[in-house]
């Protein structure tokens, strides 16, 4: 109980802040965040075991009635094809996107979720990597835009609608992946925060738990299908001009 | 390597970078083992249950043509049985009428033919009757005259009693 | 009493200010930044129900673009929760 008690203040005595490793390699120094990066792998390994357990349903030949597996991959593919690739602009490009969209979904999904368990910590929480991905989306869209429409229609889309705008434009493209990035890691560090500061301060039993769904299941699965949607929409937005 | 306590907000480092070759590794797998086959998989069903359901659409309206076929040449049957019945029914009543006709002109005719007999029989009988009348009537008149007449005379007289006899006769009758 | 004072206020170093403006400060920042949010949450929630109600049969739609206007708008809540966190751990 005592040593439960220790670990949990020191839980609170480290709130805000985090393990960082530093790498010397080739003269440089290389820091970063081990637990994200630990974490990050354990949540790889989760979703190709998942892959590899919805992969069993495929075996059985295509005029068979659907085993269960089956039914379960053929649930998850719809519901990611309907909630999030349909969303796209146009059909080439939901099929396209599909495997990257839906990849990018069950990442931070899981990345949220996660941190609902003891000694786990969210990869999310860590701003390095919302905002590794959400760069990420933020390039891809540039890219795709300079790809479907030309480059010359790309960069006068920055003029539009009138030459004075270009700054403004161009906050917006800085704006666009710091705000995407801010707010799943906002909202994930908030709640780990909260629940961390309630269960070492007020409620070590009982409450956590009930906190830990609220803000690590149902924000963790809101947040991870806002950041999906919101890479869709940048996506669209900027294919679209 | 070694580590030190780092705040949260204020650090980029190789996080980011590493972070995304995770991503990017995750992605080539997922994409590897799930969604290529997944898709490849669901297409190929789908266009199985499409045929499927092609197939069960063109069995179905073989079925309805069959049915509808089916449906026409019960109603030409029916239409020629009705044809039929209504052919026979004809017949029939006109072979009862043929027959009621020829029964009763074979009626008419057995009647005639009995009332022609009958005409004759009593033609017949009233003739013997008249040779009889005669006869009586001159053994009567032998008996009477008890003398031999001339029979022409005789002969001629009766006749004209028996016209007499006749005409009285055929008053009674009228 | 006086000297009294003025030996507490001397006590106070300027770090301790500070610190005491620290929380103040994210305090206040959480609490005001968290107010727009909020309404603007509520009121995309409302109009979303709205909608609902007279068109039973959008309601798909109309839950996911209310999700995602909500996280944006809530962007701004975000934004000041950052700056509490950096008044917090960071200065």
């Amino acid at each position: 109980m005592g040593e439960i008690f220790r670990q949990l203040s020191g839980l609170l005595e480290h709130l805000g802040e985090k393990r960082i490793a530093v790498l010397h390699l080739f003269g440089a120094e290389i820091r970063f965040d081990v637990m994200a990066i630990i974490m990050s792998w354990v949540v790889i390994i989760l979703l190709v075991l998942l892959a590899l357990w919805l992969r069993r349903g495929l075996r059985q030949p295509v005029e068979e009635k659907p085993t269960r597996t089956q039914a379960a991959l053929d649930g998850l593919i719809d519901l990611l094809k309907s909630q999030l690739a349909d969303n796209f602009a146009s059909e080439r490009l939901a099929v396209m996107m599909f495997p990257f969209i839906s990849t990018l979904f069950l990442y931070v999904l899981l990345c949220n979720w996660i941190g609902v368990f003891p000694y786990m910590m969210s990869p999310t929480q860590d701003i390095n990597v919302t905002f590794g991905l959400a760069l990420m989306v933020a390039i891809m869209s540039h890219v795709l835009a300079a790809r479907s429409n030309g480059v010359r229609t790309w960069l006068k889309s920055f003029l539009e609608p009138y030459p004075f705008m270009l700054p403004i434009n161009l906050v917006g493209v800085i704006a666009n992946p710091l705000s995407h990035a801010f707010r799943l890691f906002g909202n994930i560090l908030a709640g780990t925060i909260l629940v961390t500061v309630i269960m070492v301060k007020f409620a070590p039993i009982i409450v956590p738990p009930v906190l830990n769904i609220f803000f690590g299941l149902f924000f963790g699965g809101i947040q991870a299908f806002v950041f999906a949607i919101l890479a869709v929409a940048y996506i669209n937005v900027a294919v679209e001009g | 390597m070694s580590f030190e306590w780092g705040t949260i907000v204020k650090s980029i480092n190789w996080t980011l970078v590493f972070n995304l070759i995770n991503f990017a590794i995750l992605l080539y797998l997922l994409q590897r083992l799930l969604f290529k086959p997944a898709i490849q998989y669901l297409d190929k069903r789908r266009e199985a249950v499409h045929a499927r359901i092609q197939a069960a659409q063109a069995d179905e309206e073989q079925a309805a043509a069959l049915v509808a076929e089916q449906k026409e040449a019960l109603s030409e049957a029916r239409k020629r049985a009705e044809g039929i019945v209504e052919s026979a029914q004809r017949e029939a009543e006109a072979a009862i009428a043929a027959s009621k006709t020829e029964a009763r002109e074979a009626a008419e005719r057995i009647l005639e033919d009995g009332r022609r007999q009958l005409v004759q029989e009593r033609d017949r009988m009233i003739a013997e009757l008249r040779e009889a009348y005669a006869e009586i009537t001159v053994i009567g008149a032998e008996r009477v005259l008890d003398r031999e007449i001339k029979i022409e005379d005789h002969r001629r007289l009766l006749d004209q009693l028996l016209e007499e006899i006749d005409e009285e006769r055929l008053r009674i009758e009228s | 009493m006086l000297q009294e004072a003025q030996s507490v206020v001397s006590g106070i170093s300027g770090a301790d200010i500070v610190e005491a403006t620290k929380y103040i400060a994210a305090g206040l920042c959480m609490g005001i930044g968290a107010i727009g949010p909020a309404i603007g949450e509520g009121m995309a929630a409302a109009h979303a129900l709205d909608g609902m109600a007279r068109q039973p049969e959008m309601q798909g739609a109309l839950l996911r673009t209310m999700v995602l206007g909500q996280a944006i708008s809530e962007t701004t809540g975000i934004y000041s929760l950052l700056i509490a966190i950096v008044l917090l751990f960071v200065v």
